[in-house]
């Protein structure tokens, strides 16, 4: 009778209404949250996030969007992640959900699967690369090319530097813009500065970490 | 109303310890007085109806206690152990454990960010964006004086969110302070990676 009791519960357990569907409840359209029941599924199976999907489908609602709008949408967030989590393959990283969403991301900013396999391909830990597309899209977000993008991620990548460190990358082109430079020649100095310092540890009196926690950077 | 005292040995009596044969003559009379009135008294139960409909209600509502005292009643357990079962038991609490164990995400380090928006026309700023599930009212944006100067501040966990300024409820803005992607809908998500 206990074992049945258990097997009983188990399987009330396992019958427990969809994580998709219960997190979109109230918030979409059913026609929406059917298609991201179907997309996340076939992306669940792939090895894909649902998370970027979820998102996408509340803020398509939020905003009012149509829902064939947001379906289409939906369509090209997957196919984002579809090339990022290719892209890490092909450069052999063992990749988890958060690093093809950041991979993902990098995409929607206008990177390509090719400058995310150059990154995966820095030998950085899963948890750095996850950091480091994020901020490679925010790079890109911010105008600066691929190549000059890329140049600089990658050294910081194989410098071993933290990745509080990697989070400070996008405030330091900011200061270089507002100083007058082009994004390009912003990212550019950057690298050359990380490699340099790469080559010969920090400058005298320069710590190689920051003596506190970086301080976040302001929207 | 004048109160009567009886003799300590009438009281004896009354409360049946002694008999009227046992009092000196000179309180027998006394005594005969004393138990003529005692047996005078109404002795008929008295009835409340009201109270006793509310006090059987009252019990009647409380099987729970009934079913306690059956859980709780002190019975005999024989214990058999029986080895055939052990397989299936363990390999039940193993399936359990795997099932009932959820992965604890390492906890997520928080960022304090300030948001500002300069809108002197709206009359309503608020923000929306994948920490609040995009709702354009969970947010709001405090004005700070006459300058039209919006802001909020917020504790947000390391890693990246996209976003956008909902100006009086209807109108959906990038932050002009911060990068931007596109949103797939034809407009610009700002984004913040901590």
């Amino acid at each position: 009778m206990i074992i049945a009791l258990l097997t009983l519960s188990l399987l009330g357990m396992q019958q427990r209404g969809s994580p998709i569907a219960a997190r979109l409840a109230g918030r979409v359209p059913p026609d929406v949250a059917a298609l991201v029941e179907e997309l996340g599924t076939a992306a669940s199976t792939r090895g894909l996030p649902v998370d970027p999907l979820i998102q996408k489908a509340i803020e398509g609602s939020a905003k009012g969007v149509p829902a064939e709008r947001v379906a289409a949408a939906l369509r090209l967030v997957v196919a984002q992640l579809g090339t990022a989590a290719a892209a890490l393959q092909d450069a052999g990283v063992v990749s988890d959900t958060l690093v093809i969403a950041a991979g993902g991301f990098a995409v929607t900013a206008g990177l390509s699967g090719h400058d995310i396999t150059a990154l995966a391909r820095t030998g950085a830990s899963v948890t750095a690369l996850t950091v480091g597309l994020r901020v490679a899209g925010t790079l890109a977000a911010m105008g600066v090319p691929s190549a000059e993008n890329i140049g600089l991620i990658s050294t910081k990548l194989r410098s071993g530097q933290p990745t509080g460190d990697l989070l400070l990358v996008p405030a330091h082109v900011q200061a270089e813009i507002a100083r007058g430079v082009t994004p390009a020649q912003a990212a550019a100095g950057l690298e050359r500065a990380a490699a340099a310092q790469a080559r010969h540890g920090p400058p005298p009196g320069h710590p190689t970490h920051p003596p506190h926690p970086p301080t976040p950077p302001h929207p | 109303m004048s109160e009567h005292e009886f003799h300590p040995l009438v009281k004896q009596l009354l409360d049946g310890d002694i008999t009227l044969a046992d009092l000196p003559p000179a309180l027998r009379a006394e005594g005969d007085e004393a138990l003529r009135l005692l047996a005078a008294v109404d002795r008929s139960p008295v009835q409340l109806p009201a109270v006793s409909r509310r006090v059987m209600r009252a019990v009647a509502s409380r099987p729970a206690r009934s079913v306690w005292r059956v859980v709780v009643k002190p019975r005999e357990l024989r214990l058999r152990f029986r080895p055939w079962l052990l397989a299936p038991a363990l390999a039940i609490a193993a399936a359990l454990l795997v099932f009932l164990r959820t992965p604890t995400a390492a906890p997520a380090s928080l960022v304090t960010v300030r948001f500002v928006l300069v809108a002197p026309d709206a009359r309503e700023v608020s923000l929306a964006g994948t920490f609040n599930q995009w709702d354009a009212h969970a947010t709001p944006l405090i004005r700070s004086g006459p300058t039209g100067v919006w802001t909020a501040t917020l504790t947000l966990p390391a890693g990246q969110h996209q976003y956008a300024f909902v100006v009086d409820g209807v109108r959906w803005v990038a932050d002009p302070g911060a990068p931007a992607v596109n949103d797939g809908f034809g407009r610009r998500n700002s984004v913040l990676t901590l």
